[in-house]
């Protein structure tokens, strides 16, 4: 196709965001190294190799940066038409999970070996981005209309509903859909609807957790229902479902201002389960303090920003929404993350952006940073 | 400045990004902003409200990290330096099983070599446990397994290039109580179980010093929170080096148990050769003691078993053995000790020190004592003379002589009354000496004290012996023979050793050093003379008298061939007064002229119809003392017969009387005997155990009540029968 050709170099380059994002990754490496390296030693389906996971995870992000790079050389219209074949290439992955070609781990099937292990997931989340963008930009003026609205808040939800259900991962469905949410949101000129729509999904939320409090008994919504009666109160399950909970806590709060300095972490060796991946943050607390935590939180705030900025000047519709919709992804998963972690919201594994260890994760965050790049390389800029 | 602009038409029937959008993005952001702030703010309340208390939970988290090293518990030697208590180190053997099922070819490939390895393995067992605790890090399967059985799994399992898929095993070290004689001394060891707790003996006296410090592994907190490892060293315990001579010891236990086969099964069906059967032997220039035994015994590597009371008596549950009391057999045994009080209370019995547990009256060996006293005070000269009629008005009593049916024994001197053992003739003497005196030397000479011997269990007198308050005519003429007041076997010989010895009054004590494990010296502990008893010059005519016992008297029997001897016989009724129960005894001591060792034997209530006769206690000493005094290279001074020639060939022991020689030996055999140093084993093989049931203490607290009964029953309603002492010298 003649229009696939590699874009012309004057456009926005934006070079804060290229350097919040290596920052986070590197960052994220030293912590992956830092906080698996002892139970990588003492486990022998590591090798007993201290740098088992971060050699994995280093190989993933480079992997992803190269992708990156090359989404980021490419003109983003031409995923445009992919749309719809992103949508269905994820529902056959989903269901592929089923097949002989779907993984086991921790006794969940989320993965599928394709050389590399992928979570079908991860790509959903990718593919429902692209799909919305093209979606708003086809309906156009309908979005205002009712219908419109419905369509979009809801095109998500057959994902949504496989991810939770085929995939046994509801984080992950919720995330999809509030990434949905969000592009709405942006889209469409309403507020009144949102605000409804908030208040109602919190007052259920609220009922849920009424019902679950005072019938403890009832195992009402089983592990989940166990999840937000251990919510409320951690220490009454301390050595069961509070326990990774509890201990993440512990670190949180034994770091202090300062922390114990890098690599000093005691919960670590053991204490906090997976603490390279869902409960990094807590490790990171531990080790750098209050303030190591809150850098974190503000290296994400800009890098949010720079990519807001991006997605307010994007040449058109479609780019915008797509910067968006990465955009939101980014925000969600660190606003739920760091509300697991501080035990604001009930357990659920949620990881960490370009920190927590996760190959798929960190490839798929990365390509759609290179969208971002794609759509900041369309942006003109006018010499004053 | 750069400024990013919109730019149009890119695509057809694209809109451009409006501003309506723009706006909606930046309370989006806004959004974000303010979840951010309130995750922040979470963030600064955990640490602010519970920062401390989380800061010490895991504090109190990391000490699970630690392991304990153990000590190791210093061992018990003879004097020559042979082990009689050491402790050795062995190994459990510890399956892992989230280690062994981390890879699923992992535990086929354990569970085999193991099995391989180890004859005993319960491998059903260990695979069953591992599948329904997949979980578990620590099972114990196999325990105390020594290092040979465990060198070839170790092997195996360090050779990974050949077996890398051996996984979950390891081995948990720690020490187990080792006794290489069995039963031999155990009497003075005591045993110690896995708490590193000692029972009787050095075991229990010296526990504190065999034991050490465990030693620890733990991580801990630095100042900076930093995370330290460390390692604490055990220090081990140290080693006790004690006086007693393992070859004499055996000896001594030979003989013991000898006496026991002679005499087990005899008058009481079933039962030992005696109640017990004790015998010390002293060092009366220093206070060692270099063996020390009784009968029955009982192994010190499984001091639970309960074949080792076959034969005693049944013990109630005051600890004492009633009167006609039934000896434990084959037969009886399971409906004897019907549960484990009623077993304990055999078996604390048994683990008790009869030498120095028991308390009995001792008899006509207390005599030598009377005289002494009355030498020393100066009421006697030593050369009166006293008139035996075979019995003498006391009180309202009449007390009578063991002669009494043939008369008497007429006129005697000092030294015929103490040979020939006249109670009469004692009782003239406590008359001279008068109730103070006699008190005054009774404390003199320690009776109703401790001896404080380094051992546990001695039993305190202070109650058994007569006061000045409770001491009437009747109590003194019985006590100048030994009956009415109670002792120790260890209090006797100790204050017969001064008797011979010039005087002084040792401390008697089981430990001459204190050795740390390298083997140097931490203590000495040297002979402690506590007082002087008697002046030499009534030493002197204490040990003139006594030679003259077995030369003339009631001890010849226990003469070993070859050598000349002292020493004192002892029949002692005990309570009740029925003239069927004693406590026969010998007190002697070698060689006559120059003493350098103390010898003493008890026997308590010999399993005999007639136990009134010494010779049960001086038939033993002659055997001890036939081999004993060689061993030690005391030479012989008296001419053999040809009966004891042949007696000492067929106990393979070497004449010792070179008469060449003859003009050095006796001053330098003192210091001889310890110098050659005996490398020979110590083999439990001789020496069975003898126990003893003496005369507990309670029964003597009775006993002190008895100062009463035995005025009434002995001398009121026993016009017929006197106290019967002594039994008259027979020949062999």
């Amino acid at each position: 196709m003649p229009r696939i050709k590699l874009s012309k170099p004057k456009g926005y380059i934006d070079y804060s965001l290229i350097f919040i994002v290596l920052l986070l990754l590197g960052f994220g490496l030293i912590m992956v190294y830092s906080t698996s390296s002892y139970s990588a030693s003492m486990s022998s389906s590591a090798n007993n190799n201290p740098a088992f996971y971060l050699s994995k995870q280093a190989f993933a992000t480079v992997f992803g940066l190269i992708a990156m790079a090359v989404v980021a050389l490419l003109p983003y219209h031409m995923w445009e038409r992919f749309a719809g074949v992103a949508y269905v290439v994820s529902v056959v992955l989903i269901l592929m999970v089923l097949t002989p070609l779907g993984m086991k781990i921790n006794g969940v099937r989320r993965w599928l070996n394709l050389g590399i292990s992928v979570q079908p997931a991860e790509i959903a989340k990718l593919a429902m981005i692209l799909f919305l963008a093209t979606l708003v930009c086809r309906l156009g003026g309908k979005i205002r209309t009712r219908n419109g609205f419905l369509l979009v808040l809801f095109s998500p939800a057959p994902i949504c509903l496989m991810v939770w259900l085929i995939t046994d991962n509801l984080s992950s469905a919720i995330i999809i859909f509030m990434i949905g949410f969000i592009m709405l949101f942006v889209a469409s000129p309403e507020y009144r609807r949102f605000a409804l729509i908030t208040v109602g999904i919190l007052a259920l939320a609220a009922l849920v957790v009424f019902l679950v409090l005072h019938m403890p008994d009832s195992g009402l919504f089983g592990f989940r229902g166990q999840r937000i009666r251990t919510w409320r109160d951690p220490e009454a399950y301390a050595s069961g479902s509070g326990f990774q909970t509890l201990q993440a806590l512990y670190a949180i709060g034994s770091g202090g201002v300062f922390g114990k300095g890098l690599g000093q972490s005691t919960q670590k060796l053991g204490f906090v389960p997976e603490a390279q991946n869902d409960m990094i943050f807590s490790i990171i607390c531990e080790e750098l303090g209050l303030f190591g935590g809150i850098c974190i939180i503000i290296l994400f705030l800009l890098l949010l920003w720079r990519i807001m900025f991006i997605a307010s000047n994007a040449p058109d519709e479609f780019g915008g929404l797509l910067v968006v919709g990465v955009m939101g992804h980014i925000a969600i998963q660190v606003i739920l993350n760091v509300a697991v972690v501080t035990n604001v919201i009930p357990n659920t594994g949620i990881s960490l952006p370009f920190i927590s260890y996760g190959g798929s994760s960190v490839m798929f965050l990365l390509i759609e940073i290179g969208m971002v790049f794609s759509v900041a390389r369309s942006i003109e800029i006018q010499e004053d | 400045m750069n400024r990013p602009g919109n730019r149009s038409g890119n695509r057809s029937g694209n809109r451009p990004f409006n501003k309506k959008m723009q706006e909606k993005l930046v309370v989006l952001f806004l959004l974000v902003l303010l979840a951010f702030v309130g995750l922040s703010i979470k963030l600064v309340t955990i640490t602010r409200d519970n920062g401390e208390r989380y800061k010490k939970q895991v504090l109190s988290q990391q000490q699970y990290e630690s392991t304990i090293i153990p000590f190791r518990r210093g061992d018990i030697l003879d004097s020559k330096g042979n082990k009689l208590a050491t402790s050795e180190k062995v190994y459990n053997l510890i399956i892992d099983s989230k280690q062994m099922l981390r890879d699923p070819e992992s535990l086929d490939a354990t569970m085999s070599a193991l099995s391989t390895c180890f004859p005993g393995f319960p491998e059903g067992e260990v695979r069953e446990y591992v599948a329904s605790n997949p979980s578990s890090q620590y099972y114990v399967t196999l325990k105390s397994l020594e290092y040979d059985e465990i060198a070839d799994f170790v092997e195996i399992q360090n050779n990974k290039v050949d077996n890398p898929k051996i996984a979950g095993v390891w081995f948990e070290e720690e020490y187990k109580r080792v006794y290489p004689n069995n039963t031999l001394a155990c009497d003075v060891i005591g045993f110690t179980g896995k708490d590193n707790i000692g029972s009787y003996g050095l075991e229990q006296y010296y526990n504190d010093v065999l034991n050490g410090t465990n030693g620890r592994e733990y991580g801990y907190l630095s100042e900076g929170e930093m995370l330290e490892r460390t390692v604490v060293s055990a220090v081990d315990g140290y080693n006790i080096v004690t006086t007693i001579d393992g070859n004499i010891q055996q000896i001594v236990e030979k003989y013991l148990y000898q006496f026991n086969e002679e005499y087990k099964n005899n008058a009481r069906p079933g039962g030992n050769g005696a109640n017990n059967v004790g015998c010390i032997i002293m060092d009366v220039r220093n206070g060692d003691i270099l063996a020390m035994g009784s009968y029955p015994n009982y192994d010190l590597n499984n001091p639970r078993e309960k074949s080792a009371l076959l034969g005693s008596r049944y013990v109630n549950e005051k600890g004492l053995i009633e009167y006609e009391a039934n000896s434990i057999t084959e037969e009886n045994i399971d409906e004897l000790l019907t549960d484990d009080a009623v077993t304990y209370q055999q078996l604390n019995y048994l683990w008790k020190n009869f030498c120095i547990s028991n308390t009995y009256e001792p008899g006509s060996v207390a005599k030598p004592f009377t005289v002494a006293a009355g030498l020393e005070s100066g009421k006697m000269t030593g050369n009166e003379y006293y008139t035996c009629n075979g019995q003498l008005h006391v009180g309202d009593h009449d007390i009578k002589c063991h002669n009494y049916k043939t008369g008497g024994d007429g006129t005697l001197s000092v030294q015929e009354a103490v040979e020939k053992s006249c109670n009469v003739a004692l009782m003239l003497m406590g008359r001279q000496i008068g109730k103070t005196t006699f008190l005054e030397y009774q404390e003199k000479f320690n009776f109703g004290l401790k001896t404080n011997i380094d051992l546990y269990g001695e039993s305190r007198t202070n109650t058994l012996v007569f006061t000045q308050k409770n001491m009437g005519e009747t109590e003194l003429a019985t006590s100048t023979f030994g009956q009415g007041y109670n002792v120790t076997m260890i209090q006797m010989i100790a204050a017969y050793s001064s008797l011979i010895n010039g005087g002084y009054y040792y401390e008697p004590h089981v430990v001459k050093r204190i050795t740390a494990q390298d083997g140097s010296t931490v203590q000495n502990i040297s002979p402690r003379v506590l007082k002087q008893t008697v002046s030499a010059a009534t030493s002197a005519k204490i040990v003139q008298y006594c030679n003259g016992v077995v030369v003339n008297g009631t001890g010849k029997t226990a003469r070993p061939a070859g050598y000349a001897i002292g020493g004192k016989t002892g029949t002692a009724e005990t309570i009740p007064r029925d003239k069927r129960n004693y406590v026969v005894s010998f007190m002697g001591y070698a060689p006559a002229d120059n003493p350098q060792i103390a010898i003493y034997v008890v026997v308590d209530r010999p399993n005999v119809v007639f136990q009134d006769d010494a010779k049960y206690a001086t038939r033993i000493v002659r055997n001890i003392l036939t081999e004993v005094l060689p061993y030690m290279n005391i030479y012989m001074t008296e001419e053999l017969t040809d009966k004891e020639r042949e007696e000492l060939d067929n106990l393979d022991i070497a004449i010792k009387n070179p008469a060449d020689e003859e003009t050095k030996e006796t001053e330098e055999e003192g210091e001889g005997e310890s110098e050659e140093a005996d490398e020979e084993v110590l083999n439990a093989n001789g020496g069975d155990i003898t126990s003893s049931t003496p005369v507990s203490e309670e029964e003597m607290q009775s006993d002190d009540a008895l100062t009463a009964p035995l005025t009434g029953t002995v001398l009121n309603t026993e016009t017929g029968a006197p106290l019967v002492e002594d039994e008259e010298d027979a020949p062999d």
